[in-house]
């Protein structure tokens, strides 16, 4: 029988859905799983079969992914995903494989599991949208395995936002990132004032009663700079009044 | 040159070598995965996690077969090296994304705007 039991049936994603796209073929190591809708969402990549049964994948397990026009290499334009696991696949049982033996298919010791995905649109076209979705999905989801990078920028000294919103809830301002991404030069000029605006006259609350005094820049030498004109002033330096 | 909008990942990318890497863009550069596939195009683009986007690539998979992308975008944590092309001067190039990274900064002058962290936090 089949053995593509990693199928189930579930309700496509509701939120965050970055791209959908209707009329797709997903094709698994070569394999066509039926035709159905690839849903493009921030929390992963789902797909379902005009059936209802699909699966979905989650972005910290996809390596990369790719728009592939290469017709002498697949006959079809398509997505192409590549997913660190493994999944079952006609004629290929999972036998557990006692360490110090070889799978017989890798030739490398230390292989990973790998397992290729390919999405055919009907509307080739869209075959951009969808890479984009995917890359944006994507970076919403960084390793935090990254143990090679000193990435530890947590706390006071880096989570600038956060500490001028007096918020620790940095995914949520994030959200509007997308929009950043589509200002003019001169939109982005202005958004970056406002922002030096808004640094200035939050960072006041920093100093005891709003009062800054040579001493309290000093204080504060340890790498951050406290600024001294504020560009809108008075407007948020009432410390002592009760909001 | 590419700067990313966002605060966070521009201080990412300011202390460490992906700042590098973001000063690639618009080269064509060789990537070599984890898995030993190696993939060759040109940089569009590099965020503070490594991400790599390139354009018209030369894709030599695992087992040496090669295919020709579009489009790739291989996840930072996938990524093993980056060749960085002979005739970049590295050291201009970090320099060049630097000074870009501060006129954002320190728009408006040096002594107004918003002042970012300019030193990770060690534990």
């Amino acid at each position: 029988g089949s053995a593509m039991s990693f199928l189930k049936r579930f309700p496509p994603p509701a939120e965050g859905v970055r791209h959908q796209q209707a009329d797709t073929e997903a094709v698994l190591a070569g394999r066509s799983l039926g035709s159905g809708t690839l849903y493009i969402a921030e929390s992963r990549l789902s797909w379902l079969e005009n059936s209802g049964v699909g699966f979905s994948l989650d972005y910290p397990t996809i390596s990369l992914h790719a728009v592939s026009r290469d017709l002498s290499a697949y006959p079809w334009e398509h997505l192409y995903v590549m997913v660190n696991a493994k999944f079952e696949e006609e004629e290929r049982k999972e036998a557990p494989v006692a360490e110090g033996e070889e799978e017989e298919d890798d030739s490398d010791d230390d292989t990973e599991p790998i397992a290729e995905f390919r999405f055919v649109p009907g509307d080739k076209s869209a075959l951009e949208a969808m890479f984009s979705a995917m890359c944006e999905c994507q970076a919403l989801h960084p390793d935090p395995d990254d143990e090679d990078s000193d990435n530890d920028y947590e706390g006071d000294e880096y989570d600038v936002e956060a500490r001028e919103l007096e918020q620790g809830d940095i995914p949520t301002f994030y959200t509007y990132e997308e929009g950043l991404s589509h200002l003019t030069t001169e939109g982005q000029a202005t958004l970056e004032r406002l922002e030096g605006m808004l640094a200035q006259s939050v960072s006041s609350q920093y100093n005891m009663a709003g009062v800054r005094t040579e001493d309290s820049i000093r204080e504060f030498d340890d790498g951050m700079e406290v600024d001294i004109a504020p560009v809108v002033a008075g407007q948020f330096e009432d410390a002592e009044v009760d909001h | 040159m590419e700067v990313s909008h966002s605060v966070k990942e521009r201080t990412i990318a300011e202390n460490s070598l992906v700042i590098l890497l973001q000063g690639l863009h618009g080269l064509v550069t060789t990537v070599d995965l984890r898995d030993e596939s190696t993939a060759t195009g040109r940089v569009t683009n590099v965020d503070a996690f490594m991400n790599v986007r390139l354009a018209k690539v030369t894709f030599t998979d695992r087992q040496g077969t090669v295919s020709h992308l579009d489009e790739l975008f291989v996840t930072g944590r996938n990524v093993r090296y980056v060749h960085i092309p002979d005739e970049v001067d590295i050291r201009a190039t970090i320099e060049r994304q630097l000074q870009t990274i501060h006129r954002i900064r320190y728009f408006g002058g040096r002594d107004k705007g918003r002042k970012e962290f300019p030193r990770a936090k060690h534990k």
